[in-house]
């Protein structure tokens, strides 16, 4: 049978590498060169920075070796992008890599494990607030003085998206140490870590929580168990659509700050929080915008570098002026391509992608856009946080801040009852005017797996034709890339009876990528 | 040792889960109030005429329906529940009590509630979200839910008085029914004990899945049948544990054990009689609710419990039962598919080994355990294990 030519034959085969830098026309193949050399000068910058520190990191930490692959990864997210699409997707990534940069920096200066001894670094300690990582740490502001550093984020979450093997190794070891191999891997990932001592030892105390689900709850035991700060939990309720939780989730939040001030020796600084609001305020209203272009016909910017910036701003960088000056240089791209009315892909279907996403396929979207023309309008892990803070008085922030945390990433959607994932679906099913729900069957997300008939049945009712796409969030052992793309492959064939946009995608293989 | 009287009627009762004790109360104008985990009081859905029922699936089969609805990894016990729910084994209830603690668990309530699963014109269902650690505003949260979601929804839907009179008249049949538990949980402590792990387990199920006040008489009637029993003239225990865990409602789990000559000696599981069967004091300065709600919060042994002091509390509670009931180890056991169980028992299977100088095992098992040859042969290697210890230490034959 001829091959049939397409987007496929420029990646090599299994490690889907690009054989040459994708071509998107004259004018867009030279913005993507550009900002792909302004990503090198980025890490350049980083690495002749402390480069003794950075390689001693690189060889006592298994997960750094991942941040190498990044230049490969952001092209994947990437991958035939165009346009608006292409620009919004290369600035945030961009933005992404220059903070994740300052903070790794951070954090290794103050590592204990790479400056054993150090005065130095022990100074650097007792201003660094770790934090659970799906506890936003916009109240970090509050203590301008010290820096809150999203504990698991830079050894377990952003390699898990970077690389989709580097998960697999310390899932086997919390699995070899006897824990369950059901749970969801996110927090198994993390209890690998903490066994193998391969968290940074940095910090001063730590504030845990329950965020975002049960297997968290439990990893977060046997975490604070090895690293051994001082720590507290700070309880996020969990009925969140519940107003009488809001005055526990605000007297929790008071008491975390009691703690922090206790530990670092700060006073906590409300005008330092109020700005940091007023500024994310503003981030969340160009989100409010972009969700509206998306309703358009003309989506001007979906996909993976749109959901993956949004979590890392809600969690990582909210309130953080540099973010909102990105935010506003999009949006101006975005609103530029709308006005112009073009589109510069082929859009068949519009969807609604629903459950947690994969990390070890952070690039599915793309995926779908390319060989089936299938655009992802909207996505459950880019909804949340969605209530503008009122910065009026102390206790309308942390109102505000209360619900930051209980529509955090995951939080959103999966607590607070089955309305608020399965109602919530059939409302951006019309709001965003999709015609096909895209439905992450995430094998170990018991939260969401437990109304797998609800989801199924209310589909039906409603005539909307949804397909299930297997995954298991960052363990390609447990289901591969090429099984997700199967999953659609066989809908779109049989179900919705249609030919691909581009056939050469449809069947490769790409197990050995990163 | 003869049959203890009641034994078999109070096996006929755990055959269902709507027992004929539970319809006699229907019939008689009781409030059936289902309910799955110690976070919600038990002593307060006993209020007026309403009558509490921890919710099981004796005789479970196949999980099918269950499996399509709620997809294969959840735990056995939530998806039975679903599957009888389906079935129509659940009519009889009134009012479905839940916590938001274990995201299994309230996906249960919530699709029968959404499937409309109950066939019962007057069901209704509550919620509550319940604190992960001990505070004082942590209790008013608890109070608060409890009063909205359970005790305002039973007054106002269904008449129950549940006013503090009515609160107080509950804890005092509760105590009651705690009190001849606690007498014969000593009898446990016994070197050649007059009581069978069995036969605690099923007093410990049938107290739970049938109305107080019609099971009492029964109770004391077994307890004074206790009181005058004889033991086997020769002690066939070979080892003595305690048995910590999940959600363990089938008493075949203590036959397994009891076929390898394993003696339970406290039962500190969800359904057991640790925590859940000890008296409620109270005193006459607080509203009785928080003092309820704050007796339940302080002993409650969950593992969601995420603050370093109960996290100690849940060790040294086992620690102290080991010691308190002589006995030699501890069996962990954890519900496949609980989160929660799953890293709590192989942490401490770990700490209390190598932290306290226990013995201890940690299984994972199914909902159903009847017929398991792989926990039987687990628990005849534990036991051996056991002895192979108390020779190492000079200790000889028990």
């Amino acid at each position: 049978m001829k091959k049939k030519r397409g987007a496929a034959d420029n990646l090599n085969d299994k490690t889907a590498i690009q054989k040459h830098r994708e071509w998107r026309g004259g004018r867009d193949t030279a913005y993507d060169y550009l900002q792909w050399c302004r990503l090198w000068g980025i890490l350049i910058k980083w690495a002749a920075s402390h480069p003794v520190q950075n390689v001693k990191a690189l060889f006592r930490y298994r997960w750094m070796f991942t941040y190498l692959t990044v230049p490969s990864f952001f092209d994947r997210v990437c991958e035939g992008h165009r346009g608006a699409a292409l620009r919004g997707a290369r600035n945030n990534l961009n933005y992404l890599a220059s903070d994740v940069t300052k903070t790794l920096t951070t954090i290794f200066s103050a590592d204990m494990h790479l400056h054993p001894g150090s005065k130095k670094a022990e100074e650097l300690n007792r201003k660094i607030i770790c934090v659970d990582e799906l506890l936003p740490n916009l109240l970090g502001k509050g203590f301008p003085d010290c820096k809150m550093i999203l504990f698991q984020e830079y050894p377990m979450y952003l390699p898990s998206l970077i690389n989709q093997h580097s998960p697999v190794h310390y899932i086997e070891q919390s699995e070899l140490y006897g824990l369950p191999a059901d749970v969801c891997p996110l927090p198994s990932f993390e209890a690998g870590l903490a066994i193998e001592d391969d968290f940074p030892k940095i910090g001063c105390c730590m504030l845990t929580s329950n965020m975002p689900c049960d297997g968290s709850i439990m990893t977060t035991m046997l975490q604070e168990r090895r690293i051994g700060l001082p720590s507290q939990v700070l309880n996020v309720p969990l009925r969140w659509k519940d107003e009488e939780v809001q005055g526990y989730a605000v007297e929790e939040i008071k008491s975390a700050i009691s703690f922090l001030e206790e530990h670092t020796g700060c006073r906590f600084d409300w005008d330092a929080l109020k700005e940091a609001c007023e500024v994310w305020n503003r981030q969340n209203e160009c989100k409010f915008e972009k969700w509206d272009y998306n309703r358009t016909d003309i989506p001007p910017h979906t996909g993976s570098s749109a959901w993956l910036y949004r979590i890392f701003e809600h969690q990582a960088v909210a309130g953080e002026p540099l973010a909102l000056k990105n935010d506003l240089k999009v949006n101006k791209i975005l609103r530029r391509q709308v006005a112009a009315g073009k589109c510069p892909k082929t859009i068949r279907h519009r969807a609604i992608i629903w459950n947690t996403p994969c990390n070890n396929y952070a690039n599915f979207n793309n995926w779908l856009l390319n060989c089936w023309g299938i655009d992802s309008v909207c996505e459950m892990i880019d909804i949340h946080g969605t209530d503008l803070i009122d910065t009026s008085t102390h206790e309308s922030m942390l109102r505000g801040l209360a619900d930051h945390y209980q529509t955090a990433t995951m939080r959103a959607h999966t607590k607070g009852g089955n309305e608020v994932i399965l109602d919530a679906l059939w409302e951006k099913y019309e709001e965003y005017n999709a015609d096909m729900i895209i439905m992450f069957d995430q094998i170990s997300c018991k939260g969401v797996s437990a109304i797998n008939g609800l989801f199924e049945e209310g589909a039906m009712k409603r005539g909307i034709p949804m397909v299930r796409v297997r995954q298991d969030l960052m363990d390609p052992t447990s289901i591969s890339r090429r099984e997700m793309r199967n999953d659609i492959n066989i809908f779109m064939q049989n179900v919705m009876n249609e030919e691909p946009v581009d056939a050469s995608l449809v069947e490769f293989d790409d197990d050995q990528s990163w | 040792m003869k049959d203890l009287k009641h034994i078999h009627f109070y096996e006929n009762l755990l055959e269902q889960t709507g027992n004929d004790l539970v319809l006699q109360e229907k019939e008689a104008g009781g409030v059936a109030v289902g309910y799955t985990c110690y976070y919600i009081p038990e002593v307060l859905l006993n209020c007026g005429k309403a009558f509490s029922v921890r919710l099981r699936a004796p005789n479970t089969g196949s999980l099918d329906i269950s499996q399509y609805y709620m997809s294969s990894f959840i735990c056995g016990y939530t998806r039975a529940l679903f599957e009888r729910a389906f079935e129509g084994g659940m009519n009889y209830l009134d009012f479905y009590a839940s916590s938001d603690t274990c995201q299994q668990m309230v996906r249960v309530v919530e699709n029968i509630r959404d499937l409309g699963l109950i066939s019962n014109p007057d069901f209704g269902w509550g919620i509550i979200d319940a604190p992960l650690k001990v505070t004082p505003h942590g209790l008013r949260l608890y109070a608060d839910q409890i009063t909205e979601h359970i005790l305002k929804p039973l007054s106002e839907k269904y008449g129950v008085d549940i006013s503090d009179e009515a609160i107080r008249a509950a804890v005092n049949e509760h105590n009651e029914m705690c009190a001849i538990f606690e007498e014969i949980s000593e009898l446990r402590k016994e070197e050649n004990p007059r009581i069978t792990p069995r036969e605690f387990h099923i007093l410990s199920l049938v107290s739970y899945a049938s109305p107080t006040s019609r099971i009492l008489p029964y109770l004391r009637e077994t307890l004074e049948d206790l009181r005058t029993r004889e033991a086997d003239a020769q002690n066939r225990w070979r080892a003595r544990v305690v048995v910590v865990g999940s959600e363990l409602d089938d008493y075949d789990f203590s036959e397994i054990m009891e076929n390898a000559r394993c003696y339970v000696a406290a039962d500190r599981y969800c359904f057991g009689s640790i925590p859940g069967r000890q008296q409620i004091e109270l005193n006459d300065d607080e509203p009785v609710l928080d003092q309820v709600c704050r007796f339940y919060l302080e002993t409650n042994q969950c593992p969601r419990f995420m603050s370093q002091a109960k996290i100690m509390q849940r060790r040294e509670t086992i620690r102290d039962l080991v010691r308190e009931y002589n006995a030699e180890g501890i069996v962990i056991e954890q519900a496949k598919f609980c989160d929660f169980w799953g890293y709590e028992r192989t942490l401490n299977a770990q700490v209390m080994q190598q932290e306290y100088g226990i013995p201890t095992l940690g299984i994972d098992r199914e909902y159903v355990v009847r017929g398991s040859g792989q926990l039987a042969t687990r628990m005849q290697a534990f036991v051996e294990s056991l002895e192979i210890k108390r020779l190492q230490k000079g200790g000889g034959e028990k």
